[in-house]
């Protein structure tokens, strides 16, 4: 399956999508702020990265700017994953470059349906 | 007293006695923060260990209660309860609904509802926080009658922001909204977390329209604070309400003297992209509601210079100073107003004027 990286400053949050991405057969990482996840996307170099928008240090939408502007990340799909709905913060991310913009609580089946689209996987029957 | 200690024969044998006792006293304190240290970071693994157990049970069994033991001590209980708290954060449906079913099999919500019967208020915060992440429309009267008999206003704050968080219907939002009535105002951002929400709870419901009315019904009703109103609309605009561009011009037509409000609502609209009300606010006299329309004035583009050129020359400062940086973002317009200015007699505008230019060149 797919390398997926998780860049989120609420451990809850990383151990839950951890177990869920585990589970579905990925390679899960995480980091705890932005600058550690720009260096793990750097080592770990992920098929798909996960970030929240509200972080220490560095915001979701640095990270995913950043990203994009290196070479050697820019292909990469970024997901924003978090709680905040409003519309300004949907467009903020598409005009960074994210990949789509998933708001929090997710049903498992879409949230894997948005990641197999992305990696290209076919869907997995539900276990 | 002194005199007689250092003149006495005995005199180093105390002082050596003293040094070693420190020493002694030293030592023990040292080796109590190590070992505390250890106990914490042994409690912590513990409990770390216990959550991934718990979500691991949630993720891949249908029934998690039977791959796991009931919470037998406090932090066996914290570790389930933050791991059901984290996944109904984060996901809904089959997955939520069986961190809910491991929620009533271990009769977890029981347990911090006998601890919210503490004698200590600070006990009875925790408990009142962790019965609130769970979201259990069944805690809702326990939470009520809660409320009634507390004294302490800090843990009737947190009964208030659980009640939010199950809020279903007209009757309790206007429940939260009498109670709240009841307290103190605590600060803008407890306000409007409390009815975001609300809001938010009420779009679960596939009931988002009672928001709608019951800001229509406070909207005349001198009783709730001018704030909670405010706080209302702001929180109206975080949660993305349906209704939120018609309720923010009533709003705003209803409270021509409330600058809070008019602020507030002129924000607010802007961000939905609605600049309908940034001319009007532009020219407000008081001061709050033009910096609101001056802040939002970057939307307009160019739309705006002339207005905003005008403020270049207002009694206020934090006007004068927003309405040179609006300029600078507005296009050649904003700027070519900014260099005519910089150059002009007036010494105040010139000064804001070239600061803009400056920053904007930077």
């Amino acid at each position: 399956m797919a390398k997926i990286l998780i860049i989120d400053d609420d451990e809850a949050v990383r151990i839950v999508y951890r177990a869920y991405l585990s589970k579905a057969g990925h390679t899960v990482e995480s980091a705890k702020d932005g600058p550690e996840g720009l260096h793990r996307t750097a080592t770990f170099a992920p098929d798909l990265v996960l970030v929240d928008i509200n972080m220490p240090r560095l915001s979701g939408f640095e990270v995913v700017r950043q990203l994009k502007e290196d070479p050697a990340t820019k292909d990469i799909p970024v997901f924003i994953i978090t709680s905040l709905k409003q519309a300004h913060h949907v467009k903020r991310a598409a005009a960074m470059g994210a990949a789509g913009y998933i708001t929090k609580p997710t049903r498992a089946p879409e949230l894997a349906a948005i990641i197999n689209k992305a990696l290209r996987l076919p869907d997995q029957p539900r276990a | 007293m002194l005199e007689h200690l250092t003149a006495s024969p005995l005199f180093y044998d105390y002082l050596g006695c003293a040094v070693l006792l420190l020493a002694a006293l030293n030592a023990a304190q040292i080796l109590y923060l190590l070992w505390n240290k250890a106990r914490v970071e042994r409690a912590e693994r513990r409990k770390d260990r216990l959550r991934r157990l718990t979500i691991a049970a949630i993720m891949t069994s249908p029934v998690p209660a039977d791959s796991l033991r009931q919470p037998a001590d406090e932090e066996e209980y914290e570790a389930c309860s933050e791991s059901i708290a984290g996944v109904l954060d984060n996901f809904e449906g089959e997955i939520a609904e069986r961190a809910s079913d491991l929620l009533r099999r271990f009769d977890i919500s029981g347990h911090y509802r006998k601890m919210a019967g503490s004698g200590r208020w600070y006990r009875r915060c925790n408990a009142i926080d962790i019965l609130s992440v769970f979201k259990l429309e069944e805690n809702r009267e326990f939470l009520l009658d809660l409320f009634e008999k507390e004294k302490v206003k800090e843990v009737r704050y947190r009964i208030l922001r659980a009640l939010s968080l199950i809020v279903r219907g007209h009757d309790d939002i206007t429940g939260l909204e009498f109670r709240l009535s009841a307290l103190p105002y605590l600060t803008p951002k407890y306000t409007e977390d409390l009815f975001y929400n609300a809001v938010t709870s009420l779009k679960t419901a596939g009931r988002e329209e009672e928001f709608g009315f019951f800001m229509r019904q406070i909207m005349r009703d001198d009783r709730v604070l001018t704030l909670v109103k405010r706080d209302c609309l702001t929180a109206c605009h975080a949660a993305a309400c349906e209704d939120a561009r018609a309720l923010f011009r009533d709003y705003y037509a209803a409270y021509p003297e409330e600058p809070e409000i008019l602020a507030a609502c002129v924000k607010a609209l802007a961000r939905t992209g609605d600049l309908s009300l940034l001319p009007d606010a532009l020219r407000h006299p008081h001061w709050l509601v033009r910096l609101a329309a001056l802040k939002s004035a970057h939307f307009c583009r160019e739309g705006l210079a002339e207005e905003i050129s005008a403020l270049l020359s207002d009694p206020n400062y934090h006007i004068r100073l927003n309405a040179a940086l609006a300029l600078a973002k507005a296009g050649e317009r904003g700027r070519a107003a900014l260099r005519a200015a910089a150059s002009s007699g007036d010494r105040f505008a010139a000064e804001t004027a070239a600061y803009a230019l400056g920053q904007e060149a930077a």
